[in-house]
């Protein structure tokens, strides 16, 4: 088996007396879209952030190849990972170019120097977003905001090396509250992302989309990981509906169709 | 407005604005110094020019009264200018200041212990130890004051604002209590006055005073200077701000420990005063960026330029006799206030 980019062992979360993951033990597979799935309160977002560093588990370790995570200094974890999150609250008139050059910030001290400058740029023109550079982040819509946002988290880890580390891009929940256009825009330049030596780590809630895009996925079930797939058709049916609560049928082109 | 300028040249106008009004501040007062006079007394007091007797009384009156005026009149804006935007980056909202979230009243309170008790024992204000203990006492009282408002109002890396101007009214009356009682009970004259400590003022500057808060300013300065990235980080919320490299929790602490400072020793000198704080970065936001590596050092100037304004103002209204600067500041300052609570609740419905 490859290495692992991103390798959890036997994480267990507990916030209070209430245990929110248990034991769970997996690896994210380097280069590849790995989708977290399952419903509301299976534990995704805590599973998240504890593989971004975030929060310490109550037990088990994360380990990023070799290296425990908690072992990262925040500056160098930083370069190594990027994290974006459904809604960034962000009300200051901050221009758009400046909020994608934030993702540079673990990288320079005082003042940005060029290559910065130059990714926040390539960044910029990846998200399609150059025409607005200049203006003023509460003064777009919520599908601009997040492209600014994914710009942001794409310049924090840009690979230009062929030689560097693999990168590790967090994306929990990235699509909600998007329309059509911006989630599948989202998602496709994520999946372009891939070719810079980086890994994807998504949770999505749409199935279907995450069928298309992700080529490793990991069902959780209150808290317990319950199935590891490599494509959309190995997952069961029946597992589906019992941990969704749906009843779900295959339609067209493989597409999943769900009622109550 | 500025929009057009990069920052250099935005520092370079607000610095050249500010450079008239310290000349301008420099000559305007009960004794009128044209600035002529004033290159002379410096080059006089520099041994550069012969010294003329006939100018012994003026000059006196220019270096011992007016020249430490000036400089503790615009160190204390350019503290008041930074500690508003350190603050409102940290609250990560723009209707903070040093005056509203009982940094200052707590200063006051900790100076006014000093004053009065220090005088009624053997411990005088004049003596060494009180010249450290005055701010020190002030930094105790300003960083209690501070930290309780930030904790009561900001949980979750949020801050709500109601719970931050409530819990901010009430450490200030508190503070504002604690002080008015102290100077109720003072024997000194000169701590009895209670106006002093609520709407602080210029008169009694002397190059102690605007050495002390010289070497306060410098110092804050330049720590809080490094943290103008992290500042913008922390924009996105605490979660975000962590996963771009910051701590948000030390980072924090460190700026409520290097706000503090500068504001309690400003204000152990000079008494509170209110709203410069609020509203210095927030022109600076309506005219150019809400970038801190760039509001940082912008309030500084802008604060100082302002600050020089309103005391030329306050010297003049009311000869011979001068208004307390907290007065004047408060004037412009709460109706100021009243118009960004507006607009934030504007934009807080349309979400």
């Amino acid at each position: 088996m490859a290495d692992a980019a991103v390798r959890i062992r036997d994480v267990s979360y507990a916030a209070g007396s209430v245990q929110i993951l248990s034991a769970i033990a997996l690896d994210f597979q380097p280069g590849r879209f790995n989708v977290v799935l399952g419903p509301n309160g299976a534990g995704k977002s805590t599973l998240m952030r504890i593989a971004a560093g975030r929060l310490a588990p109550t037990s088990g370790d994360v380990l990023y190849g070799e290296t425990s995570v908690a072992a990262f200094d925040m500056t160098a974890l930083a370069r190594r990972r990027a994290f974006l999150s459904q809604n960034v609250e962000l009300t200051f008139p901050l221009a758009v170019e400046d909020v994608v050059l934030m993702g540079r910030y673990p990288h320079y001290r005082g003042v940005p120097s060029l290559k910065d400058k130059e990714i926040v740029a390539r960044a910029l023109d990846l998200v399609d977003m150059t025409a607005r550079r200049h203006q003023p982040y509460p003064t777009l819509s919520g599908g601009e905001r997040q492209k600014t946002h994914l710009a942001r988290v794409l310049a924090q880890i840009w690979n230009d090396e062929e030689s560097a580390e693999e990168r590790i891009l967090f994306l929990d929940e990235p699509t909600t509250s998007l329309d059509i256009h911006y989630q599948l825009h989202l998602l496709d330049t994520a999946r372009e992302f891939l070719k810079r030596r980086c890994t994807i780590v998504a949770s999505l809630h749409d199935l279907n989309m995450a069928f298309d895009y992700g080529d490793r996925f990991f069902l959780l079930e209150s808290g317990r990981l319950v199935h590891e797939a490599d494509s959309a058709r190995a997952v069961p049916k029946d597992l589906i509906e019992r941990v969704y609560r749906v009843k779900a049928e295959t339609g067209e082109g493989g597409y999943w169709r769900f009622r109550l | 407005m500025l929009r057009r300028l990069t920052y250099g040249q935005v520092y370079l106008l607000l610095a050249l604005l500010l450079a008239a009004s310290v000349i301008a501040s420099a000559s305007i007062g009960a004794f009128m110094f044209p600035p002529s006079a004033i290159a002379r007394f410096v080059g006089e007091g520099l041994s550069l020019l012969p010294s003329r007797p006939d100018d012994i009384l003026d000059r006196n009156v220019f270096f011992i009264l007016r020249l430490p005026r000036v400089l503790l009149c615009g160190l204390t804006g350019a503290i008041l200018g930074v500690s508003g935007a350190l603050m409102q980056g940290l609250f990560r909202n723009p209707i903070v200041e040093p005056g509203l979230a009982g940094t200052s009243a707590g200063a006051a309170l900790g100076a006014a212990i000093v004053f009065v008790f220090g005088s009624s024992t053997a411990f005088s204000f004049a003596s060494p130890l009180g010249t450290a203990g005055v701010p020190l006492l002030a930094f105790l009282c300003s960083f209690g004051a501070t930290m309780l408002v930030y904790r009561l109002s900001t949980s979750f890396g949020r801050t709500d604002v109601f719970t931050l101007l409530l819990a901010g009214i009430a450490l200030n009356a508190m503070c504002n209590a604690g002080t008015g009682f102290l100077s109720y009970i003072a024997r000194d004259p000169q701590a009895r006055n209670i106006t002093f400590w609520n709407l602080g003022t210029f008169t009694t500057a002397d190059w102690r005073g605007a050495i002390l808060v010289g070497i306060a300013f410098a110092a804050c300065f330049v720590l809080a200077l490094r943290h103008g990235k992290n500042l913008n980080a922390l924009m996105l919320g605490e979660d975000n701000a962590a996963y771009m490299g910051v701590e948000p929790e030390r980072l924090i602490f460190r700026l409520i420990v290097i706000n503090t400072i500068m504001v309690s020793v400003a204000t152990a000198m000079v008494g509170v005063i209110a709203f410069v704080g609020l509203v210095v970065p927030h022109l600076l936001r309506l005219m150019r960026s809400s970038d801190y590596t760039f509001l940082l050092p912008a309030s500084a100037l802008l604060g100082a330029l302002l600050m020089e304004i309103v005391d030329i103002v306050a010297r003049l209204v009311i000869q011979p006799a001068e208004l307390p600067i907290g007065i004047i500041t408060a004037l412009l300052g709460a109706p100021f206030f009243l118009w960004i609570l507006i607009r934030e609740r504007r934009s807080d419905t349309y979400g």
